[in-house]
């Protein structure tokens, strides 16, 4: 039963995968004519055969879960982005940075996750992570009130929360 | 009417994107090491292209066109922390230490 599960999600995977490809491809062509539309399907067939091939469809890499949550996680995240931005260009001209690096946990199950979190660090103004290693991140702040907001744990939790 | 009133937004957040653009620039000389600096390069990255792209969709109406905008900083959120994390774990490990202090 359990392995049967398991084998569906798969597939439903399979199937979002193909259809998330196949929209890339209309956005990017617009193109409306059956013919092309066949040769669209043609290449998209074409990648996910190779994508297949390469491994790259295994369950962790194609989390279906999260699909449906992202969206919103994007909207918190340039929030946040646009928050500590604020923080780092007001640094930037006043002069006052006091960079410095710090340590921070990382409660994530699988290596999607760690890798999530990693880049939002990353992608937030203000902080880069340096190394991961399993489940502590180096990273450099560039100020103390940044890696201040980056130690309440708050952005840990809601990419942990993402995988429920 | 209402075509002045668009524009003028996009006016606006077209300022506030190349404001962000130029304080990431201003960073990338006056921070004092590689770390901090890649700080700034960041700003740029998503706050920068982040307003312009948005501006952008926002003069040209909501079209195809707007969704191929929006690819580009979809793109640029997985391949920005990429390249930053890169230069400051090469940096990290060919031993370069950090300034810890304000220098100023």
């Amino acid at each position: 039963m359990a392995k049967l599960n398991k084998d569906s999600l798969k597939t439903l995977s399979f199937i979002t995968y193909f259809i998330i490809l196949f929209v890339f491809w209309f956005i990017l062509s617009g193109y409306l004519k059956s013919l092309l539309l066949f040769f669209g399907l043609v290449s998209v067939l074409f990648v996910f055969w190779m994508s297949y091939r390469a491994k790259a469809l295994e369950e962790d890499s194609l989390p279906l879960k999260i699909i449906l949550r992202l969206p919103f996680y994007w909207i918190w995240l340039f929030k946040e982005i646009f928050k500590s931005g604020i923080t780092t260009t007001a640094l930037i001209w006043n002069g006052k940075y006091s960079p410095q690096l710090i340590s921070v946990k990382a409660s994530q199950k699988n290596r999607t996750g760690i890798a999530n979190y990693a880049n939002a660090i990353t992608l937030t103004p203000g902080t880069v992570t340096i190394e991961v290693d399993k489940k502590t991140f180096l990273v450099h702040a560039l100020s103390k009130k940044l890696s201040e907001d980056l130690q309440t744990d708050d952005m840990n939790k809601v990419i942990t929360d993402l995988d429920k | 009417m209402s075509y002045n009133y668009i524009e003028l937004i996009s006016l606006v957040l077209l300022a506030i994107g190349c404001f962000f653009i130029l304080s990431g620039s201003l960073g990338l000389i006056k921070l004092p090491d590689v770390f901090s600096r890649i700080h700034a390069a960041g700003l740029i990255d998503t706050l920068g292209s982040g307003f312009i792209v948005l501006a952008l969709i926002i003069y040209s109406g909501f079209s195809l066109l707007s969704l191929k905008l929006l690819l580009i900083p979809l793109f640029l959120i997985f391949t920005s922390p990429v390249t930053g994390h890169a230069i400051a774990l090469f940096a990290h490990e060919s031993g370069y230490k950090p300034r810890g202090k304000n220098k100023k």
